[in-house]
């Protein structure tokens, strides 16, 4: 049981990661890595969902009859969302504020949703924690990731504070939209190289 | 047997659906009534200081602090927030002035001083412009500039820092930006001159 509790953890770090091989949730990963500060607010919320999502559906999911277990679904999730976002509203104002619609945007994360239907929708609730958790930090993780590097090119900065200082030209790209496509498609190619060899 | 089998095909779905919608419609709703006083506040708070901000007084740290400064120094009236200087006389009259951004509207509230034709100062409460682009009107460099500075306003290019009361400093690449944030100032400054008409 540990061993298969250890391997549902680590299963979605890497060899199954939501982000890089399955393409979830690629919404979210380019529309707030622009921000390493942000982007940590919102992986924080999307493992927050994922876990506490994924354990509940589990808990009831043989109560629940098939035929309405995907609405079932999107609730459970969307209360876990509004839950994340009336606690940044109240405790974080000004993040709420930078992240405006996207926090409510995890509830159409695929991510949750595919865990779900994947994973706690046939297996008991301490595993389908695990699983949420591995597949929550799979996800920020990377977003961590891309984030770092964009606000580092793009602003010269992480978590605001200047690193390059004044010589550095900010590519100002890497913080819009586009910029968030080539950091992706080069994470990818980067990891799958890697794997390939 | 035919009627179990209706009973589950049909009726407890929507039973099973209605006790789970309301058990989460539940949760959500005291979390929201529990923390709404709190959220308002918050809400209050950053007016607040963007008010004081605005107005050119500099902003304490805590949040008791700032209620009380500005309970002491600024009267709401109207859509009109009058700031007083430390001996009561009116050093600065602030509204929240609004209009198109980029992306979403921006929201900003500006204060003139007491002749109603400079600028005390601006303070953006709610803006969607692109992160490190756009988003930069909100950096204290482009606020503080406008010290002073009266409309009808033009914009330089960033790093100019002209003396002319008529010119500020735009954003480079966000030319869109800036024209907007330009248009919502003159905007301000036309307010202010028919509120100085008036009066």
């Amino acid at each position: 049981m540990p061993s298969k509790a250890i391997k549902t953890f680590i299963t979605p770090l890497g060899k199954e990661n939501p982000v890089f091989v399955q393409i979830l949730g690629i919404c979210s990963t380019l529309a707030v890595t622009n921000k390493f500060e942000n982007t940590l607010v919102m992986v924080i919320g999307v493992i927050f969902t994922t876990t506490l999502s994924s354990f509940t559906f589990s808990l009831l999911r043989k109560i629940i009859p098939s035929r309405i277990r995907m609405m079932v679904e999107t609730l459970i999730i969307a209360t876990f969302v509004i839950i994340v976002d009336i606690a940044l509203r109240a405790y974080m104002p000004e993040v709420w504020q930078q992240l405006g619609p996207y926090v409510g945007l995890i509830i159409t994360n695929c991510i949750v949703m595919g865990r779900l239907e994947a994973f706690a929708s046939s297996n008991p609730p301490g595993l389908s924690l695990i699983d949420g958790l591995g597949s929550g930090i799979g996800y920020a993780y990377v977003l961590l990731i891309i984030a770092f590097f964009r606000e580092l090119l793009g602003s010269g900065t992480i978590w605001g504070i200047s690193v390059f200082g004044d010589w550095w030209t900010n590519w100002a790209i890497m913080i819009m939209p586009p910029g968030a496509f080539f950091m992706l498609a080069i994470f990818i190619w980067v990891v799958k190289g890697r794997a390939a060899e | 047997m035919k009627k179990e089998g209706f009973y589950f095909e049909r009726i407890r779905p929507v039973v099973v659906m209605i006790i789970i919608t309301v058990v989460c419609i539940g949760l959500v709703s005291g979390i929201y009534l529990s923390t709404k006083k709190l959220v308002t506040e918050n809400e209050d708070l950053v007016f607040r200081k963007a008010v004081l901000y605005a107005a050119g007084i500099s902003v304490p740290e805590s949040n008791v602090e700032i209620n009380s400064l500005y309970d002491e120094r600024v009267t709401e009236k109207d859509s009109l927030y009058i700031v007083k200087d430390t001996a009561g006389e009116v050093m600065a009259l602030a509204f929240i002035v609004s209009g198109p951004g980029l992306w979403g509207d921006i929201e900003a509230v500006t204060a003139f001083d007491k002749t109603l034709e400079k600028f005390s100062g601006v303070e953006f409460t709610s803006q969607n412009e692109t992160p490190g682009l756009g988003a930069r009107i909100t950096e204290s460099w482009f606020k503080e500039q406008l010290r002073g500075k009266s409309t009808p306003l033009i914009m330089l290019p960033e790093g100019t820092r002209s003396d002319n009361v008529n010119e500020i400093d735009a954003i480079t690449g966000a030319t869109r930006t800036s024209d907007y944030v330009l248009a919502i100032l003159n905007d301000a400054g036309v307010r202010a001159a028919s509120l100085s008409r008036d009066n």
